[in-house]
């Protein structure tokens, strides 16, 4: 029961670790981004190039920040702020071609054939009590509670993480104030990337590495980040954890919905909560 | 102070605002009265270059700022409390006026706020409350306080008794008459409540159609028979 819910907890991690991202994007931009799963991919590949070298998989772990944070600036600075301009859809086509260049690329040098990414944290499972924990599951929760605490303190107490909130909630209320959109639009697609590719890191060694192997979790991370409304950070965080968990169960109890399972709870949300678990909680006077 | 010279401005394939010219002078307070649709709003949103102007220029001490985007422009010294507040309304009030202040230390900013709720003290009850659960006039106080942040040298102003009650408007005015005059603040008011506004105004303007039909100090245009009819309740005054 607790093993599972652990695991669960492990998956929902990955989910919410991504599902934030979109999140981040989405509320300060009006972009959704479906390559935040893909860019994971991507990052992933390049910490294999150093693991391939025999550099120990955690010194990976700031490699694909690093490489990710590049990898957003790049793609606002050199695209994004110039679509901005003319289109907004065509900055969401810009991401889902993006899917298929990074997809492609990684196919050309890699080959479509997986590979196998060796577990960051290794050694045998901890027991406590009845329940087995995977050491790279432990990892993993460590790691996304880490990155959400980051994140709150960015978003919470730094001028340019209100700055960013502040545009998420009013665009037009935050450029009269003088705020400089494209430098605070920037830094939150360099903080994306950040993310996606410590989300690939931790999502590789449970899968292996092929160039689509992200897709599944891009796919639950928009689904976690429906549940928790869309919107809300925290909400796609809860969504996250609470999918992961709810899967694991249904996979042991009723294997034979476990593919659908997600895809169901996401219809009946929408039908019946439209607004997510959490409901929009924005601040309003009845 | 801020002079603007032969400024036409629009939206799409429509002029706005047709050879606008506004002079500050000496005056602290100025205001621009005109009718729903009038180009007030455009005026102001040009000035912070949110809409850009399309001929002539904006001087702001000395320095054109006509091309200047809106970062550069609250840089250098003019904030603006655009209509309809657009406060923040899930950041805390604290957060909201920390935005103000985007570009100045943070000692600077807590200097700022502190000086914000001395003269709005209501906001300090609810500092660390969202902006949403704000009551009107707590909003608009709170978007004027927001731009005070910025310790600018020219506040623009518009419609800040929208949707207000009477009582709060003059708490309101009152407010920004005693600032222009102890700190030195000019303020460019745009405004429907041509009454309440003329009363703490220095000069005014009116604008008519995107044109300047008529300006003066207050009081002549308080007198003034057209002004009386179509600004100041008409006949019944």
């Amino acid at each position: 029961m607790f093993s599972l819910i652990f695991r669960g907890l492990a998956t929902g991690s990955i989910y919410s670790l991504t599902a934030v991202g979109i999140v981040l994007i989405l509320s300060t931009t009006n972009v959704m981004n479906f390559a935040q799963g893909d860019v994971g991919m991507f990052l992933t590949y390049i910490a294999f190039l150093f693991i391939a070298r025999n550099v120990p998989p955690y010194l990976t772990l700031p490699v694909v920040v690093v490489a990710g944070i590049l990898l957003g600036v790049v793609l606002d600075r050199g695209l994004m702020i110039r679509a901005r301009r003319s289109s907004h859809l065509g900055m969401v086509m810009i991401t889902l071609a993006l899917t298929m260049i990074l997809e492609g690329i990684v196919a050309t040098f890699f080959g479509t054939i997986p590979l196998y990414f060796p577990p960051i944290a290794q050694g045998d499972p901890l027991i406590i009590g009845n329940v087995i924990m995977d050491r790279q599951n432990i990892l993993t929760i460590g790691v996304a509670l880490l990155i959400f605490l980051i994140l709150f303190i960015i978003l919470y107490r730094t001028k340019i993480g209100i700055a960013a909130r502040s545009i998420a909630d009013d665009e037009y209320g935050a450029t009269i104030l003088g705020v400089p959109i494209n430098r605070i639009t920037t830094f939150i697609w360099a903080l994306s990337f950040g993310i996606a590719g410590i989300a690939g890191l931790m999502t590789a060694p449970r899968l292996s590495l092929e160039p689509s192997f992200m897709i599944v979790v891009q796919l639950k991370a928009f689904i976690a980040a429906v549940l928790g409304g869309m919107g809300s950070i925290t909400g796609a965080i809860f969504g996250g954890l609470i999918l992961g968990v709810l899967e694991n169960f249904i996979a042991y109890y009723i294997p034979s919905i476990k593919e659908s399972f997600s895809l169901i709870l996401v219809v009946v949300v929408l039908l019946f909560l439209p607004n997510g678990i959490f409901g929009r909680r924005e601040a309003r006077r009845a | 102070m801020l002079r603007i010279i032969d400024l036409v401005s629009g939206y799409g394939p429509i002029d706005v605002l047709h050879d606008i010219n506004i002079d500050f002078k000496d005056a602290s307070v100025v205001s621009v009265l005109g009718a729903n649709g009038a180009g007030k709003s455009t005026l102001l949103k040009t000035i912070s270059h949110v809409v850009k102007p399309r001929k002539g220029s904006i001087i702001f001490d000395g320095v054109d700022i006509t091309h200047f985007e809106p970062s550069q422009i609250a840089k250098n010294g003019i904030a603006h409390v655009p209509e309809g507040r657009h406060i923040f309304p899930n950041l805390t009030v604290k957060d909201n006026l920390l935005v103000g202040g985007y570009f100045r230390s943070k000692k600077e900013n807590e200097e700022s706020m502190d000086f914000v709720f001395s003269l709005f003290p209501v906001l300090k009850e609810r500092v660390n409350q969202q902006a949403g659960t704000l009551s009107g006039g707590e909003a608009q106080m709170l978007a004027i306080g927001r731009g005070l942040m910025a310790k600018p040298k020219l506040l623009l102003l518009d419609e800040p008794s929208l949707g207000l009650a009477p009582k709060i408007v003059s708490e309101i005015f009152h407010v920004i008459r005693t600032l222009a005059d102890k700190t030195g603040l000019k303020v460019l008011l745009v405004e429907q409540n041509a009454r309440k506004a003329l009363d703490i105004s220095d000069y005014a303007y009116i604008l008519v159609l995107g044109h300047i039909a008529l300006h003066g100090n207050p009081e002549d245009l308080k007198e003034n028979e057209e002004v009386k009819k179509l600004y100041l309740g008409g006949k019944y005054v």
